[in-house]
């Protein structure tokens, strides 16, 4: 693409119509973007348009992004070869005129583009710095002294942002010395320039805050900006270890460190914004001193005290306020690290530890108003903080993380302490409890987060408090409370507690509250409902020693109809029409309980009307697949129970499924085929004339294109094809199944899918119904051979081959393939079986294939017969290779392209449902070993003619497989004479 | 299933097992961006105030602190010393000789008067020229030791001021040839110890221009002064990160059977500098650690470790010893063999190095018995059983982390197999379940919460082990007991794929719901 006023005019229309709101234009304008993207130059033209001046910012902007993206799919392919799809690459004189242009570019422009561009940056340093662009960090650094000479922050920034992103990579990756000498090299240039930047802006800083009114906002921020990110390197540069450069001058960087955890910024911090610009700050300077304080503790020895006291000052007044929750975490995760390290004795004076607890830890625990907004409006993300352990950087967690870091070494100090705040808490709440509800919340939390932590959730223990009795006294009487909507907050905590220590509480006294459980299922909160089904769904789970459950179906049947009302109207509250944790709990129940014909009835119509709400727009993956395993448990327990309930699941669920199919809900079609799958297992032959309907739809060649239906829809083709041979082989129904077979074998992409339709239609059906369809199916495959022979196509042809040995015997085989055309079985062998057998795969299709060699060679008269020796010799010369040799060694790495046409931009994976699932069956039960198999069939095939074989093994055998074939016969005990 | 289905958005598939790199030999990683830890003991750049032949015609005052003003009437006095060192030099009358020794002598006591020389006075004077022509050929003995020493303290100071040397490299290497007198040869060799101790660009010049044999011949003999300051120059100019110098040193005549001679002596500053030039040629080169290991020096290196007090010899003592084991398999499967003297010599020295209040020394000794600890199942079975995992045991929960870190290579090395291939490594059940039973999985999940990604790592596989290994099936209860999974919890969405993958795939392994074994 070459640059001039036509490229650029092309370009600016184009991004101008990508902002459009209307589809078409937009639609049209991105495929224009993306074909052009493919031509060279294209992302040197993009950026030079980024910095055209007299194109409108806003077609600039979308054009950095574009530009941006296009980087990171086409800098370095993806090596990745189940990529959906392959990029042209960007080629290198290309590569070198960006690298040339976007340091400067990236500093003129708007914070937007800058912003777009930086990130642009980054993605070619990830590959290409420093070794592949040594001219980089040299211009950052001539910049950077250029830009700070007349103090341009704008362009500072820039510059320490680009270095920060691409020294991110010292903070992960493993100290190699590759990564060591890229370390070096930076260390070595930008040490120096960072520390000088990082002191002149300090200083900068300094004189504005000595200056009456603290200096403007306005000039501050930059400043702090620009600390923040000298930080933000500074963490990048000492992670791996501690450089010789910043050992030397660790004292210059401490001082302003300490300064900015202690110093006040009246006129930033009298907003929230400008509030939080320090704060970000001080967080870095925290995270620096953690690193320091865990990894290079003895040099960071002498500015420990300070430090300890500065941070602990500053957590006093950020532990009072409700934001500032960042500064908080770290700050307590730096104090975590003091308390395990060897300087803990800084935690041993007198007074230290209540003070602490009482002026750090209650206080971030308790909670806040941020945490009771988000408990009422993003439930979901409630939970996920609360109960699943993605509350790592809150603010109530670390507070916890920072009492068992000193318990490690303080135990019973700090359980002392903190058993008597909870009596305190408790004791607050029982004056008042309406106006002090949340000082028992406070003190919830802290039993339930200092306990240990045990596999799924089935085991707590803990030292803090006896379970048995502060469950009785403290979580009972929330749990037995009569209005379940009163203190939702607390309500949930008491259901977590619950649902923690379930291991604990002992059976007795949880099921007395199994009722009340349900109970709350009414509840109007979103995380109350939720949190009891959670427990129920639990409770359900636990398993005594010896590992039966604790609760067995004669305990819940008697509730199972309220419950499953309760569980179904939960559903109705806003927000939960897709709430996982009741559809898992459905699902708990009807794996437990008896399933009789009352409970079936009205749960298939609760399931049924769900299922045909989320058809319309299916959202939650979760949901979903928890509602069809529902299904899927209930009809297979139901009709275990009692076989003639079928027909009702029939007659409820087929007009859903059928939904599903007539609209084509590509989410669930794999469920659907699955479900099919099972009814029509569960039916009694003759099977019902609806599902030869349904029948229809597995031969729609559409439904086979998907790979993600395929294994569904295999399975529902078994199912029809065990129960209802007959009804497919009326009205030409095989000669459609074939005819779909042909369709996805002519082409490379779907073949496999082909072979699976070919397959499951051999290994059900008896050789009389196939035969007369057997020389159409040859045809096909040859034809296929003959145009476009991948190795892929040859090793399915050799494991359908063998297959059909194995079914229909060896003379069916070659009769029905020497009928299209005269002796065409022995050039297939030679040309396709016997190559192609030593790059079989997998264990089934291994023993599968030399199963089939061996049969073939043993007892086939073609091969038997003298002419045929040598081909004899060279069969078994593949089948001990397949056998004698580890996969690595046989199989090369395949050079095909992967397949990318039908399958791209197509979502919806395949998702077994565990209870609608089947066993598979081993074809070949009376063969174990495959290796036995062969030096038995060859002794006793030898022992009739003695002394012919040998020969020929010695004839055609390569060396190595002569050997691995005689251990073989010692090691079976077997002898060819 | 399902409940794998509902996470696998976010969680990648383990693709590699937790694989068993705990039990490889680890030599210190060649490139280092830290700072020489050899500096805060023995300086690299050594200023010489008192003459190396002990000719201490200055009172030197210790801990002198130079006012402002002290140090500006020293620049002055040093001006005018060079101004007339200037003019000696050029005078070609009587006594001329005299005169420049004289004017020599008068600007090597100003440039050894002060812990900060005046060097940059002298420099900016104009010294080095001068100083050049008084190294010229056929000089007096007398003339060629007070420039060498004027050079020699020139050489200490900053990097630019060694560097303003360069002029004078090719005399000083001259005058260290055996025509040379003992006390000259020393001094041009401790000027070139301090070039030498610049940097690698420096290194590199005089190594180019021949520096190191005549270097190398001057420890033949067994003058301590001249041998010590021989060896601590060639440690200084070895240390790479080419190994080319540190071969080139082992293969001149003699030098092997100097370097164990000296060891042998009772001085022992010698043998600190002896030991340090081990401590490089070890380090670096595979040529030298294959001599090495052949000869005797691993048995001297035990016998000091086990006899001397001098943190300063048994520092570079005892990491020329780690070199040695690490570096070389010889060593671990031929000389240390279990059941010879030396090995059990070599375990008693470490548990003296480990039971040091020196944190370097407890640091250096775990890093070698890891070493050891990765060979044989005797080798194993020899630690095991010795006084060390005790130490080890309590070292592991109370060191500072570096330490820690190194303790837990030799604990974790202690569980497993040797192993050909890859894959999983067999763990040693035996010695896995007692040192769990004496409790050190706390110590290791502790470094599963570590910042450093080789010590999480390192705590990650110890807790595969434990998962794995532990009899009765108990792993994971223990585990959990630690607070393991919390622990593990932390690289959920780790940016290290390999962590992630690992504490992914061991919580999912043995601590997910089994979802569906309810029917």
């Amino acid at each position: 693409m070459e640059w001039n006023a036509e490229t650029l005019q092309f370009l600016s229309q184009c991004f101008l119509h990508t902002l459009s709101h209307k589809p078409e234009p937009r639609r049209a304008a991105e495929s224009s973007l993306a074909e052009a993207a493919d031509r060279p130059n294209y992302g040197l033209a993009v950026l030079r348009l980024v910095a055209e001046p007299s194109v409108d910012e806003q077609i600039r902007q979308a054009a950095a992004v574009n530009f941006k993206n296009h980087l990171k799919t086409r800098w370095v392919p993806s090596n990745d070869s189940n990529a959906r799809a392959t990029f042209s690459p960007i080629l290198d004189p290309e590569k070198d005129q960006i690298k040339t242009l976007i340091v400067s570019l990236m500093l003129s422009s708007t914070p937007r583009i800058q912003s777009q561009l930086c990130e642009a940056l980054a993605v070619i340093g990830k590959h290409d710095f420093p070794k592949s662009w040594p001219t980089l960090l040299p211009e950052l650094i001539s910049n950077l002294q250029k830009a700070a000479q007349s103090s341009d922050y704008a362009s500072i920034n820039g510059i320490l942002g680009t270095a920060n992103s691409i020294f991110k990579k010292f903070r992960y990756q493993y100290k190699t010395n590759d990564l060591l000498l890229d370390l070096k090299y930076c260390l070595d240039n930008f040490a120096a320039p960072l520390l000088e930047i990082f002191l002149k802006t300090a200083s900068l800083v300094d004189s504005m805050a000595d200056a009456p009114g603290g200096g403007s906002p306005a000039t501050l921020r930059p400043l702090f900006e620009s600390q923040r990110l000298c930080c933000r390197i500074f963490f990048s540069l000492n992670f791996q270890e501690l450089p010789e450069f910043f050992e030397d001058h660790m004292r210059e960087w401490m001082g302003e460190f300490r300064k900015y955890l202690t110093t006040n910024y009246p006129s930033l911090e009298s907003n929230s914004d400008g509030l939080a610009l320090v704060d970000e700050l001080r967080a870095a300077v925290c995270e620096n001193i953690s690193l320091y304080m865990e990894k290079n503790e003895e040099e960071f020895q002498g500015y420990l005290n300070e430090f300890a006291s500065a941070v602990w000052s500053l957590l006093t007044n950020v532990s009072q306020s409700s934001s500032r929750d960042k500064l908080a975490v770290t700050a307590m995760k730096f104090l975590t690290t003091v308390s395990t390290s060897v300087h803990h004795t800084l935690f041993a004076n007198e007074g230290v530890l209540p003070q602490i607890c009482q002026s750090i830890v209650i206080p971030n625990v308790r909670l806040r108003d941020e945490d009771e907004e988000l408990f009422e409006m993003n439930y979901i993300e409630f939970i996920r903080r609360d109960m699943e352990g993605s509350d790592l950087d809150t603010r109530r967690r670390i507070a916890c993380e920072l009492l068992k870091g000193i318990a490690t070494n303080y135990k019973k100090q700090v359980i002392d302490i903190v058993s008597v705040q909870i009596q305190n808490l408790l004791s607050s709440f029982a004056t008042n409890p309406s106006s002090n509800w949340k000082d028992k919340d406070c003190a919830i939390y802290l039993v339930v987060s200092l306990a240990t932590k045990k596999a799924g959730g089935t085991f707590v223990s803990t030292d803090l408090v006896d379970v048995q009795s502060f469950f009785l006294s403290v979580i009972v009487p929330e749990l037995q409370s009569q209005d379940v909507n009163a203190f939702p907050i607390l309500k949930a905590g008491s259901l977590k507690f619950f649902t923690m220590f379930r291991g604990l509480i002992q059976k007795p006294v949880a099921f007395q509250l199994f009722p009340d459980l349900v109970r709350f299922l009414g509840a109007e909160s979103n995380v109350v409902h939720s949190y009891a089904a959670s427990c129920i769904e639990k409770l359900l789970l636990v398993k005594d020693e010896g590992g039966n459950a604790r609760y067995t179906s004669a305990d819940i049947t008697p509730f199972v109809p309220v419950l499953m009302n309760n569980l179904f109207n939960a559903l109705k509250f806003p927000e939960s029409e897709e709430n996982q944790y009741v559809m898992k709990c459905i699902l708990r129940v009807l794996a437990a309980a008896d399933i009789s014909r009352e409970i079936a009835g009205p749960c298939i119509v609760g399931l049924t009307s769900i299922l045909n709400e989320v058809c319309k727009n299916p959202k939650n993956p979760i949901f979903n697949h928890y509602l069809f395993e529902s299904v899927a448990i209930l009809v297979r327990r139901a009709c275990e129970r009692d076989a003639s309930l079928i027909s009702a699941f029939e007659s409820s669920l087929f007009p859903s499924l059928q939904t599903i199919l007539a609209t084509d809900v590509t989410e669930f079609l794999p469920y659907a085929f699955q479900l099919l799958a099972q009814l029509v297992e569960l039916n009694k032959p003759p099977i019902s004339p609806s599902y030869m309907q349904i029948f229809v739809l597995l031969l729609s060649p559409e439904s086979w294109r998907r790979s993600s239906n395929v294994p569904a829809l295999v399975r529902l083709l078994q199912a029809f094809l065990q129960k209802a041979p007959h009804e497919l082989n009326q009205e030409g129904r095989l000669n459609q199944v074939l005819g779909i077979f042909n369709m996805l074998v002519s082409s490379a992409g779907t073949d496999e899918q082909g072979f699976y339709v070919l397959n499951t239609v051999i290994e059900n059906l008896e050789y009389g119904v196939l035969s007369p369809y057997m020389s159409n199916i040859w045809n096909v495959l040859f034809m296929r051979l003959q145009n476009n022979r991948t190795v892929k196509f040859q090793k399915s042809l050799v494991i359908f081959m063998s297959l059909f040995l194995v079914k229909h015997g060896a003379q069916n085989l070659v009769g029905t393939m020497n009928a299209v055309q005269a002796n065409i079985f022995l050039v297939i062998l030679e040309q396709f079986w016997i190559p192609n057998l030593k790059l079989i795969t997998g264990a089934i299709e291994l023993k599968l294939t030399a199963v089939a060699s061996t049969r073939l060679i043993c007892e086939t008269p073609v091969l038997l017969d003298a002419a045929a020796a040598r081909v004899w010799g060279k069969m078994l010369d593949s089948i001990v290779t397949l056998l004698s040799r580890p996969e690595q060694d046989r199989v090369e790495e395949e050079p095909e392209m992967p397949d990318i046409a039908e399958n791209v931009g197509y979502t919806a994976t395949f998702v077994k449902l565990y209870n609608a699932g089947k066993k598979e069956d081993d074809l070949l039960t009376d063969v174990k070993d495959p290796k036995q198999f062969l030096v038995a069939s060859l002794a006793k095939l030898s022992a009739v003619t003695p002394g012919r074989y040998p020969q020929i093994i010695s004839e055609s055998l390569e060396p190595a497989n002569q050997t691995a074939l005689l251990q073989l016969c010692t090691t079976y005990n077997c002898q060819i004479v | 299933m399902a409940d794998d289905s509902s996470t696998s958005h976010r969680r990648d598939p383990i693709k590699s097992s937790v694989g068993n790199v705990a039990a490889q030999r680890r030599r210190q990683n060649a490139v280092t961006v830290g700072k020489e830890r050899r500096e805060s003991l023995v300086r690299a750049k050594r200023l010489c105030r008192v003459g190396a032949t002990g000719d201490g015609d200055v009172p030197v005052e210790e801990n002198d602190m130079i006012t402002d003003e002290a140090g500006f009437l020293l620049d002055t006095q040093t001006s005018s010393a060079v101004e007339e060192l200037k003019s000696a030099v050029a005078y070609q009358g009587k006594g001329a000789m005299q005169k420049r020794v004289n004017t020599l002598r008068q600007l090597r006591r100003l440039l050894s008067k002060s812990e900060f020389p005046p060097v940059e006075a002298a420099l900016k004077a104009g010294a080095i020229p001068l100083l050049v022509q008084c190294l010229s050929f056929g000089s007096p003995d007398e003339q060629l030791l007070e420039a060498a020493w004027c050079l020699t303290n020139i050489a200490a100071g900053k990097p630019e001021e060694t560097k303003a040397l360069m002029p004078a490299l090719p005399l000083l290497i001259a005058h260290l040839g055996e025509k040379s007198s003992l006390p000259v040869a020393e001094q041009c060799a401790w000027a070139l110890g301090n070039v030498a101790g610049e940097g690698e660009e420096l290194r590199n010049v005089l190594l180019s221009q021949g520096a190191l044999p005549p270097l190398a011949r001057m420890m033949l003999p067994n003058k301590g002064s001249t041998v010590r300051t021989a060896a601590w120059a060639l440690s200084n100019l070895i240390k790479g990160p080419d190994p080319k110098a540190a071969t080139e040193l082992i293969k001149v005549d003699g030098v092997l059977d100097a370097i164990l001679r000296h060891l042998r002596k009772v001085d022992e500053e010698l043998a600190t500098e002896v030991a340090w030039v081990v401590v490089y040629l070890s380090a670096l080169s595979n040529f030298a650690t294959g001599v090495l290991v052949k000869s005797d020096v691993l048995q001297l290196l035990v016998e000091r470790l086990a006899t001397s007090n001098s943190l300063q010899l048994l520092i570079p003592v005892l990491r020329s010893l780690g070199n040695l084991v690490a570096a070389d398999s010889h060593t671990i499967s031929t000389v240390l063999v279990p059941g010879h003297e030396i090995t059990d010599g070599v375990i008693k020295v470490l548990v003296k190095c480990l039971k040091s209040d020196h944190r370097v020394l407890k640091k250096e000794a775990s890093w070698v018995l890891s070493n050891i600890a990765a060979g044989s199942i005797e080798h194993k079975q020899l630690i095991y059983s010795s006084e060390a995992v005790p130490l080890l045991l309590r070292l592991l929960s109370t060191a500072p982390f570096d330490i820690r870190k190194e303790v837990a290579y030799v604990l974790g090395n202690l569980c497993v197999a040797p192993t050909a291939g890859e894959g999983k490594p067999n763990l040693i059940e035996e010695h896995l379940a007692s040192l769990v039973q004496r409790g050190c999985l706390s110590g290791f999940i502790d470094l599963v919460r570590s910042a450093d990604i080789e010590a999480a790592r390192l705590g990650l596989q110890f807790t595969e082990l434990v998962l794995r290994g532990v009899p009765n099936g108990d792993g994971p209860k223990l585990v959990e007991q630690e607070d393991g999974i919390d622990a593990m919890e932390i690289y959920q969405f780790h940016e290290n794929e390999d962590l992630r993958n690992m504490a992914n795939g061991l919580v999912d392994k043995y601590f997910g719901e089994d979802y569906g074994i309810d029917e």
